[in-house]
């Protein structure tokens, strides 16, 4: 019964802190710091200040502030707009229209960044001006982005996937194989969505783009030059081999400040404008991260999540009734944990129990990023709709209601995903990376 | 009062730039971790530098991003309350500022443990841990200050003078 | 009293097998007065934290790979000397030889030393035949440490920093193209898609050492001191066993995976050996006596 003690006293005080205003990462370290306080005799100042310090200063976390940058220096410049201008008369036909591109630009982003909040970022600050001046719907846009930057952690490379990989010892090169066709299927649900409440709703009526031949459509696509460059140069730097994952987000800064000043666009003031952007962004999701970490371990000392795990493992279930109840159990544990904290406090007890179910363990990998996904769009801790907030200002509850719509759409990838395995698991069978190849 | 005023605005403007200068360095520092590569030489301890601008910069940057409105918080309740906002905003600045001085307090102790145990970097860097973490704890400390600051004003006259709440771009439907 | 033991590795991999296996022989052997609960894969404290969560009782006791702390005091490096010990059975001996050192060393962090247990040997990773160290030269070789940069150094390979946790897409994109690590590291990232050959160049065995806090082990009762001392000698030799079990499955996977494993050609193995000389040389002069006295107990 110390258990529901101690998940009442937590969800009290998180609801407390958050709902009356504090700010997320003051009040996640409020939680974790009044968790532990009840749970466990170790000084909890110093374990705080441990935890964070490792945490703030990780390498591989560096390519997030670098992401943000470049989405500071690509909003500043002309960039967006003429991307807009490239793809808006092929997608201004399609019902949705240009809010597609929020869906493409995140699903292409995504294979440059591993991390969901860089593509969110990026992506936000060039298409919601845009979009808002076509008088798109603002539900509709926030909710789009919310829900496919989330692709940034199923297309390759991906954070949580890592971790995933050394976890379970699985080869990630495989798990990030597995990550792309499903990574695409979602990316095309999520379009087959925006084509079909666009067409349902009535206030979907955005200014209508002009019409134009199709050379003339061919003609302006030359717009789009620069921003495929920028890519291929990103991804190119990974796959070439001249870069590491995290060392490309430095092609991405490098790359977008050559683009301002090929466009003229780089003075002294955007430069400084962009700088201190990313610098405030970077610290407002610093700040959550540290408060995340510190409540990842006060979680840790409570052993609360792999309690529940335990818990799931007594009940001896099928094969499909275990991945419902890891499916309810992910979304509950992603309500109040980021997915890769969710991942590596409870591995230790759901491995067994996956391997003992038969359960591939490359698909299962998709499976936890799919359900660590919808945890990023789900309240009161969900890291894009902080994002989204920061960047928008909107109240998070809005935020979190437009990308409902979202949520379902993954959980209904995760029903496509255990009724086709094979979208997962055909692509790394094979493709046999042939030995020194 | 004038010049603590612009004494303090001058403290959090600072640690801001610093912070942006450190986003600048982590850049350059993996750019040169790139180079040295190509071309076969080593930058020894590259990654660990990179990780420490990047604390550095994100704790130094926590009171100019407070007082641009930039952290986030949930609203609701804030523009439910109505006219009693003011007691609420009390509230959230007097958690806030316990919390943020809860941070600063072991920030400042894990330096001095650090310096205590002479903790050294794991990495091929081999840096006095305490150097990079004094950057860490200066910003919490200017975090709480900034904190306590918007606290006092609220008790004092009224309002916590962070321009725009929320600062965003757009309408809220 | 529950004692949390952090430790950096997945639950199962031996080395957390074994602290399992340990934590149990404590419950039962001290009545449940002590009750250790272990945290896998860096659940509570990632690796880098542990030594100092424990040493200022953030966490009561933990395992932590102690080489990595050389940095600190060269005396932690004792058991990653390149070429010094070769075999189990010399890390044993090695170990021995250091443990009255790392003893009082690890007290003067207040921290009491309970046991430890090697990883299988480390053995050469490549993407072509290696007979000489000559075949080495400017090869992209992934150093992680300030022993392994060195190696680099030597053999005239091209050092490249490459994260644990980015080392498998480093492979896969050319990046690295070469290391030095145990078989499991190999089998566990399956390196056979990007790498083909393992030579079992046993350079060294890394140990993972479980130590308590000082304060709370002078705080336990004589009785649970003893069973506590007691357990660890029995998890050392099971680990060890295990150890030199899985070595030979590692090897074999290795080789079901496609890859050519092969202990070192005649040119390569006395090019180690005097790189491993000039290594014992240069960390002689950093740990002065002390290390002296290990070595040359080590040796006798
Ligand atoms: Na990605
Ligand atoms: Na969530």
């Amino acid at each position: 019964m110390s258990d529901l003690y101690a998940i009442g006293i937590f969800l009290f005080v998180l609801f407390l802190l958050l709902g009356s205003g504090v700010w997320v990462g003051l009040a996640l370290l409020g939680v974790a710091w009044v968790g532990m306080e009840l749970f466990t005799s170790r000084p909890v100042g110093d374990a705080m200040a441990t935890i964070i310090w490792t945490a703030s200063s990780s390498w591989t976390l560096t390519a997030l502030p670098l992401f943000i940058w470049m989405g500071e220096i690509l909003y500043r410049t002309r960039l967006s707009e003429d991307m807009f201008r490239g793809l808006s008369p092929w997608m201004a036909r399609l019902p949705g229209g240009l809010v597609h591109t929020n869906i493409v630009g995140c699903t292409v982003f995504a294979a440059v960044s591993g991390s969901s909040a860089a593509t969110l970022t990026t992506v936000g600050k060039m298409s919601i001006p845009e979009l808002r001046a076509r008088e798109y719907p603002e539900r509709m846009i926030i909710g789009t982005l919310a829900g496919a930057a989330t692709l940034g952690l199923m297309i390759p490379p991906s954070l949580t996937l890592i971790v995933y990989g050394v976890t379970v010892r699985e080869s990630i090169s495989k798990l990030f194989m597995a990550g792309v066709f499903p990574g695409l299927v979602l990316a095309l649900m999520f379009m087959v969505y925006v084509a079909v409440a666009s067409s349902l709703s009535s206030n979907f009526n955005p200014k209508p783009e002009p019409y134009m031949s199709f050379m003339a459509k061919v003609r302006n696509s030359r717009f789009l030059i620069p921003v495929v460059c920028l890519i291929v140069v990103v991804i190119g730097s990974m796959y070439m081999g001249f870069a590491t994952a995290t060392e490309a987000a430095a092609f991405g800064v490098i790359g977008s400040l050559v683009l301002a000043a090929t466009q003229g666009s780089l003075t002294w003031s955007t430069f400084t404008e962009s700088l201190m952007g990313a610098t405030r962004t970077s610290a407002m999701i610093a700040l959550i991260l540290a408060g995340a970490a510190f409540l990842s371990l006060s979680m840790g000392f409570t052993g609360l999540p792999r309690g529940l795990a335990d818990l799931i493992g007594s009940w001896e279930l099928t094969r499909f009734q275990l991945l419902m109840a890891l499916l309810v159990f992910y979304i509950v544990l992603g309500c109040f944990l980021d997915g890769i904290s969710s991942v590596v406090l409870t591995m230790a007890v759901v491995e067994p129990m996956i391997r003992e179910a038969g359960i591939d363990i490359v698909w299962f990998g998709i499976f936890i990023v799919v359900v660590v996904e919808m945890a990023q769009i789900t309240p009161p801790i969900g890291f894009n709709l902080f994002v989204l907030q920061g960047m928008t200002g909107h109240e998070m509850s809005f935020i979190a209601r437009a990308a409902i719509p979202m949520f379902f759409i993954m959980v209904l990838m995760v029903f496509i995903l255990i009724a086709f395995p094979e979208l997962a698991t055909w692509l790394p069978e094979n493709i046999r990376q042939r030995p020194g190849g | 009062m004038k010049t603590l005023r612009r004494a303090l605005d001058g403290l959090y403007l600072g640690c801001a730039i610093l912070a942006a200068l450190f986003l600048v360095a982590m850049l350059l520092i993996i750019v040169a971790q790139m180079v040295a590569r190509w071309t076969g030489v080593t930058f020894p301890g590259a990654a660990s530098y990179a990780g420490y601008c990047m604390a550095s910069a994100s704790f130094l940057a926590f009171a100019n991003a407070l007082n641009r409105g930039a952290h986030i918080r949930v609203g609701l309740l804030l523009t439910a309350v109505g006219r009693y906002r003011r007691w609420l905003e009390l509230w959230c600045f007097a958690i806030g500022a316990t919390a943020a001085w809860f941070l600063a307090r072991y920030a400042v102790n894990l330096v001095l443990w650090s310096h205590q145990l002479g903790d050294v970097s794991q990495g091929q860097d081999a840096t006095p841990l305490w150097i990079p973490q004094s950057a860490m704890a200066l910003g919490a400390v200017v975090f709480a200050i900034a904190l306590t600051d918007h606290l006092l004003r609220i008790i004092f006259a009224g309002d916590h003078g962070i321009a725009a709440e929320l600062a965003g771009e757009g309408s809220t439907e | 009293e529950t004692w949390d033991m952090p430790l950096a590795y997945p639950a199962t991999n031996f080395h957390t097998e074994t602290a399992q296996g340990f934590a149990d022989c404590v419950r039962d052997a001290t009545s449940g007065e002590i009750d250790i609960q272990t945290h896998p894969n860096g659940s509570l404290f990632p690796g880098g934290d542990i030594k100092r969560a424990v040493q200022t009782g953030q966490a009561l006791i933990g395992e932590r790979l102690l080489s990595a702390h050389a940095n600190e005091n060269a005396l932690f490096g004792y058991d990653s000397i390149p070429f010094l010990a070769t075999s189990f059975d010399d890390s044993v001996k090695l170990n021995e030889a250091a443990q009255p050192a790392l003893e009082e060393l690890l007290a003067s962090q207040n921290l009491h030393y309970l046991y430890s247990v090697p990883w299988p040997p480390q053995g050469l990773y490549a993407k072509k035949e290696i007979n000489s160290a000559a075949d080495l030269e400017g090869v992209k070789f992934r150093a992680y440490n300030a022993a392994t940069a060195r190696l680099a150094e030597l053999a005239k390979m091209q050092p490249v920093q490459i994260e644990a946790a980015e080392l498998s897409q480093a492979l896969a994109t050319g990046v690295a193209e070469s290391f030095v690590s145990s078989g499991s590291t190999g089998y566990d990232e399956k390196v056979w898609e990007h790498l083909t050959h393992f030579y079992q160049v046993d350079a060294w065995l890394p140990r993972n050492t479980i130590f308590v806090n000082l304060d709370a082990w002078n705080g336990l009762s004589e009785e649970n001191k003893t069973a506590m001392s007691d357990c660890a000698a029995t998890a050392a030799e099971t680990g060890l066993a295990k150890s030199k079990e899985l070595t030979q499955f590692y090897l074999d996977g290795l080789a079901e995976g496609g890859m050519t494993v092969a202990p070192p050609g005649d040119q390569l193995r006395t090019d180690f050996m005097g790189f491993g000389e000039t290594m014992t040389t240069e960390w002689l002069e950093a740990t002065g006596e002390q290390g002296q006295s290990i070595v040359d107990g080590f040796k006798n």
